[in-house]
C-alpha cells in the first residue's frame, strides 16, 4: 500500500500536531490570517497615506518615463516571442518534477539506515533522468534564445 | 563513496523486487538510451535508434518469456503489493511488446522519408510501451493513472508528430483535449473509490484493487463506490473508444500520421482493455452473496452490455458511409472493441475461476490477433498513402488489385480477417470472445454481435471490390516495399493464419494457471 | 470552540469545481480556456483526495495528489507544445476554426 511508505513519517508528526489539525482548523489558521491582514494592510496603507498626504501638482515632463528612460516603442500588450512558451514549459516540467523532493526528504532519514541508502540511490536515479531530459532539450537547442 | 554506497546496497524491503518489473524498466531505460543516442548521433547515423528500440523491446520480451517459465504459485505480488504478476498481464505485455517492434518496422523508413526526428518518435515509442506495460501489471489505481499517463503524453505528441500538417496538428490537439478530459473522469473515479472504500470499523480508504475488492461490502460510503466505479467506466470507455464516447476516435485517427494512427489502434487499445479487465474483473469481482459488492457487479456488468451493444453497432454502421480508408478503419477499431467488452463482460459475470480466466484469455487473445491484423492493415495503408499521408480516400484504391497484386492482395487478408472469416485470425478471436459469452448465457448479446459482424461485411469487401473491380482513370503506379515494411507484413500475414488456424497454443500459454489457484475474491 | 465543517461540505465543493470544469470543456472554444477548465477538473479531483485524506487521517489521497500534480504539469507543458505548434501553422486557437477534420 501505498501509505505504508510515509507511515513512519506520519506516527513521529502525528502526536504534535494531532491537536491542532483535526480539533480545530480554523483555530489553527488564525496565524495564517492575521499574516494575511498584515499582508494586506501594508501595502496599501502606504499607498492611501500617500494618497492624502502628497502634493498635486501635474507637469508634463513628470509623466515620461522617469529620467534616464527611453519612451516606449509600441503596446505592452504586445505577442509574446514563442521562446517565451518554449522556456515556460521546460521551466514548468522541471520545478514542478522537484515536488517529490518532499516526500522522498520526509522520509529520508528513518531509524533505518539501510532504506536511507537505498532511498539515495532512488532518488540519484531520479535525478539522473531529469539531468537527461536537460540535456536533451539543452542538445536540441531549445534553450537557445537567439 | 557513492559507488561503495551502490555496491553494497542492501534493499531493506521485501517488497522492492525490482525483477519484478524488469520488462518495464528495460523499455523505459532504452528510452532514456535512445533520447541521449539521438542526441549525439550524427544525423547519418539515425538509423540506430530503430535498431536499439528494436533491441530493448526483444530483451523485454525474453524478461517477460522468462518470467513467465519461472512463474509457479500464487501471483507474485511486490512493492506493496502495487505490482502484481499474473497471466493478463504477461499476455497483455507481450502484445504491448510485439505491436511497439512491428509499429518501429512500418515507420523506420517513414520517419527517413518524411524528415521527422527518428530518434525522438522511437523514443516515445517506447515511453508509451512502458506506460503500456504499466497499466498491464499495476496492482494499485495509482500504477494504472501513471502508466495511462506515461502513455497518454507520448501519444499526444506522436499524434502531432508531422509538425508542419494542419491534419496532423488537429488530430493531436483533439486527442490531448479529449484524453485528458477522459483523464480527469478517471481520476475524479479513482477519488471516489478512495473515499468510499473507507471502512465502517475504521479503516482508511484504499486504491489498491484486491483491498478494493475485500471492502466493497464494509465500505462506508456504498453510494461514492457506484458513483466512482461509474466515473471509472466513462475514464475507460473514452480510452478504449466505445461509443458514446467515441467521438475523438475518428478524427485523430484520421489526423495522426499513419503509422501512429497503426500503433494507436493496437496498443493504447489493448492497453486500455488490460487496465479496464483489471480494475473491473478484480476490483469488482462476481460474488454469489447478496450485498453491495454483488450490486456494483450486477451494475457494471448490465451497464457494459448497453456500452457493447452501442458500440458494435455505432463502429459498423457509421463506418459503412466512410470515404476514407483511415476513418473506415478507425469505425471498424470501435466495432472491434465492441466485440471484445463481449468476453469482458462474459469474464465480469463468470461465477468460477476458470470461467472467468478463459474469458480473459479471450479478451487477451482477442486484442492479439485484432493488432495483428490491424497493423498489417495499417502497414499496407502506409504504402499506399505515399507521402504526407495525401491517398487515403477510397478512390485512390481504385483499381490498383492488378497492378499491385502483392500489395492488394495482403490488405484482402487482413480485411477479411477483420471481417472475421474462417481460417484467419479474426475469426478464431471472435470465436473465442463469442463462444465465453455463451457459456455465461449471453446469448442475446452474440446475437447482436453476429449481426453486427454482418453489417461489417460490406465495408470491408468494398474495399476490396473497389481494389479489384472497378476502374481506375488516373496513373497509377505501385509504391516501393522497404525491407522493414515488408518484413512487418509477412510477420503478420504469418500471425494471421497462425493465430487462425493453430490458436490453441497461444490461447493454452494465455491462461497459463498458477500452481495454486487464487481464489476468486 | 469552531466546528470543523463537515466532509460532505468538501465533496460538494469538489464536485461543483468539476462540473464547472466539464461544462467548461464542452462548451468554451478556445483552446487555452478548454485546457484550464480541465486543469479546474484535475484541482476538483485533487481537492477530493486531499478531503479524504485529512478527513481519514491517511496519506495515501495526498501522494495520490502529488502524482496528479505532476502529471498535469507534464500533460499542461505537452498541450502548450502542441497549442504552439498548431498556432505556427494557422494564426488561431478557436477550436471551430480546427476543422479540416469532419466530424
Amino acid at each position: 500500500m501505498l501509505g505504508a511508505i510515509l507511515l513512519q513519517a506520519t506516527e513521529t508528526t502525528a502526536t504534535t500536531t494531532a491537536a491542532q489539525s483535526v480539533g480545530a482548523p480554523v483555530t489553527a489558521y488564525w496565524p495564517v490570517m492575521i499574516f494575511f491582514l498584515v499582508a494586506i494592510i501594508f501595502p496599501v496603507l502606504p499607498i492611501v497615506l500617500g494618497r492624502f498626504l502628497r502634493p498635486m501638482k501635474y507637469l508634463k515632463a513628470k509623466m515620461r518615463p522617469y529620467e534616464c528612460g527611453i519612451d516606449p516603442e509600441t503596446e505592452a500588450h504586445d505577442r509574446f516571442t514563442v521562446r517565451y512558451y518554449i522556456v515556460a514549459m521546460l521551466f514548468l516540467i522541471f520545478d514542478v518534477e522537484t515536488i517529490f523532493l518532499l516526500p522522498w526528504a520526509i522520509i529520508f532519514m528513518g531509524d533505518d539506515f539501510s532504506f536511507t541508502k537505498f532511498a539515495l540511490i532512488e532518488m540519484f536515479v531520479f535525478i539522473a533522468i531529469l539531468i537527461v531530459g536537460y540535456y536533451y532539450a539543452w542538445r536540441k537547442g531549445a534553450l537557445e534564445w537567439a | 563513496m557513492f559507488l561503495s554506497l551502490a555496491f553494497q546496497i542492501a534493499i531493506p524491503d521485501p517488497n522492492v523486487n525490482v525483477g519484478l518489473i524488469l520488462p518495464e524498466l528495460i523499455v523505459g531505460g532504452v528510452g532514456v538510451i535512445v533520447m541521449l543516442v539521438d542526441a549525439f548521433a550524427r544525423p547519418t547515423q539515425r538509423w540506430i535508434t530503430g535498431g536499439l528500440s528494436l533491441a530493448g523491446l526483444g530483451a523485454a520480451a525474453a524478461a517477460s518469456v522468462w518470467m513467465w517459465l519461472n512463474w509457479a504459485g500464487n501471483p507474485p505480488r511486490g512493492f506493496h503489493d502495487m505490482i502484481v504478476l499474473d497471466e493478463l498481464r504477461l499476455s497483455f505485455t507481450l502484445i504491448f511488446l510485439f505491436v511497439s517492434a512491428l509499429t518501429i518496422l512500418i515507420s523506420m523508413v517513414w520517419v527517413e522519408n518524411e524528415k521527422l526526428p527518428a530518434g525522438e518518435f522511437h523514443s516515445l515509442l517506447l515511453f508509451a510501451t512502458t506506460g503500456m506495460m504499466l497499466m498491464a501489471s499495476g496492482n494499485d489505481l495509482v500504477i494504472i493513472f501513471l502508466g495511462l499517463e506515461i502513455l497518454s503524453i507520448a501519444t499526444y505528441v506522436m499524434a502531432g508528430f508531422r509538425r508542419t500538417d494542419l491534419r496532423s496538428n488537429e488530430s493531436s490537439l483533439k486527442y490531448f483535449i479529449l484524453g485528458s478530459f477522459s483523464s480527469a473522469f478517471l481520476l475524479y473515479g479513482i477519488a471516489l473509490i478512495y473515499g468510499a472504500t473507507t471502512t465502517t470499523t475504521g479503516f482508511p480508504g484504499t486504491t489498491n484493487i484486491t483491498a478494493i475488492a475485500a471492502r466493497l461490502d464494509i465500505a462506508r460510503y456504498p453510494a461514492l463506490l457506484f458513483a466512482g466505479a461509474a466515473m471509472m467506466l466513462v475514464g475507460f470507455g473514452f480510452k478504449i473508444a466505445t461509443a458514446p464516447f467515441h467521438v475523438w476516435t475518428p478524427d485523430v485517427y484520421e489526423g495522426a500520421p499513419t503509422p501512429v494512427t497503426a500503433f494507436m489502434a493496437a496498443g493504447p487499445k489493448a492497453a486500455g482493455f488490460a487496465s479496464f479487465l483489471r480494475v473491473f474483473i478484480f476490483g469488482f469481482p462476481f460474488v454469489a452473496a447478496a450485498g453491495w459488492a454483488a450490486k456494483a457487479n450486477a451494475a457494471w456488468v448490465s451497464a457494459m452490455i448497453v456500452l457493447a451493444i452501442i458500440t458494435m453497432t455505432v463502429g459498423n454502421i457509421v463506418a459503412i458511409v466512410q470515404n476514407n480508408v483511415k476513418r473506415m478503419l478507425a469505425y471498424s477499431s470501435i466495432a472491434h472493441a465492441g466485440y471484445a467488452l463481449v468476453g469482458f463482460i462474459a469474464a465480469g459475470a463468470a461465477t468460477d475461476l476458470d470461467t472467468r480466466n478463459s474469458a480473459l484469455a479471450a479478451v487477451a487473445f482477442y486484442m492479439l490477433t485484432y493488432s495483428v491484423m490491424n497493423l498489417g492493415a495499417f502497414a499496407i495503408v502506409t504504402l499506399i498513402a505515399r507521402r504526407n499521408d495525401r491517398r487515403t480516400e477510397v478512390e485512390d484504391y481504385n483499381g490498383i488489385g492488378f497492378r499491385a497484386p502483392a500489395l492488394s492482395f495482403t490488405l484482402s487478408i487482413f480485411l477479411l480477417s477483420l471481417l472475421g472469416l474462417p481460417l484467419t485470425a479474426g475469426f478464431m478471436g471472435k470465436v473465442m470472445v463469442f463462444s465465453v459469452a455463451l457459456k455465461e448465457g449471453f446469448y442475446a448479446l452474440v446475437v447482436v454481435a453476429v449481426l453486427n459482424t454482418a453489417v461489417s461485411a460490406y465495408y470491408y469487401l468494398r474495399l476490396i471490390i473497389v481494389m479489384f473491380f472497378r476502374e481506375r482513370t488516373t496513373p497509377w503506379s505501385a509504391p516501393r516495399v522497404p525491407a522493414s515494411v515488408a518484413l512487418a507484413i509477412i510477420i503478420t500475414v504469418i500471425g494471421v493464419f497462425y493465430l487462425g488456424l493453430f490458436p490453441n497454443k497461444v490461447i493454452d500459454a494465455f491462461q497459463k494457471k498458477p500452481v495454486t489457484a487464487q481464489a476468486l475474491r | 470552540m469552531n466546528a470543523v465543517p463537515h466532509l460532505s461540505w468538501y465533496l460538494a465543493l469538489s464536485a461543483v469545481l468539476f462540473t464547472i470544469g466539464v461544462v467548461g470543456v464542452i462548451i468554451k472554444r478556445n483552446v487555452i480556456s478548454m485546457f484550464m477548465c480541465i486543469e479546474l477538473m484535475l484541482n476538483a479531483v485533487n481537492l477530493t483526495f486531499v478531503a479524504f485524506s485529512s478527513y481519514f487521517r491517511d496519506v495515501t489521497g495526498q501522494l495520490f495528489v502529488f502524482i496528479v500534480m505532476t502529471v498535469a504539469a507534464a500533460e499542461a507543458a505537452v498541450g502548450l507544445g502542441i497549442i504552439i505548434a498548431i498556432f505556427r501553422n494557422r494564426e488561431s486557437l478557436d477550436v471551430d476554426d480546427a476543422n479540416v477534420l469532419k466530424l
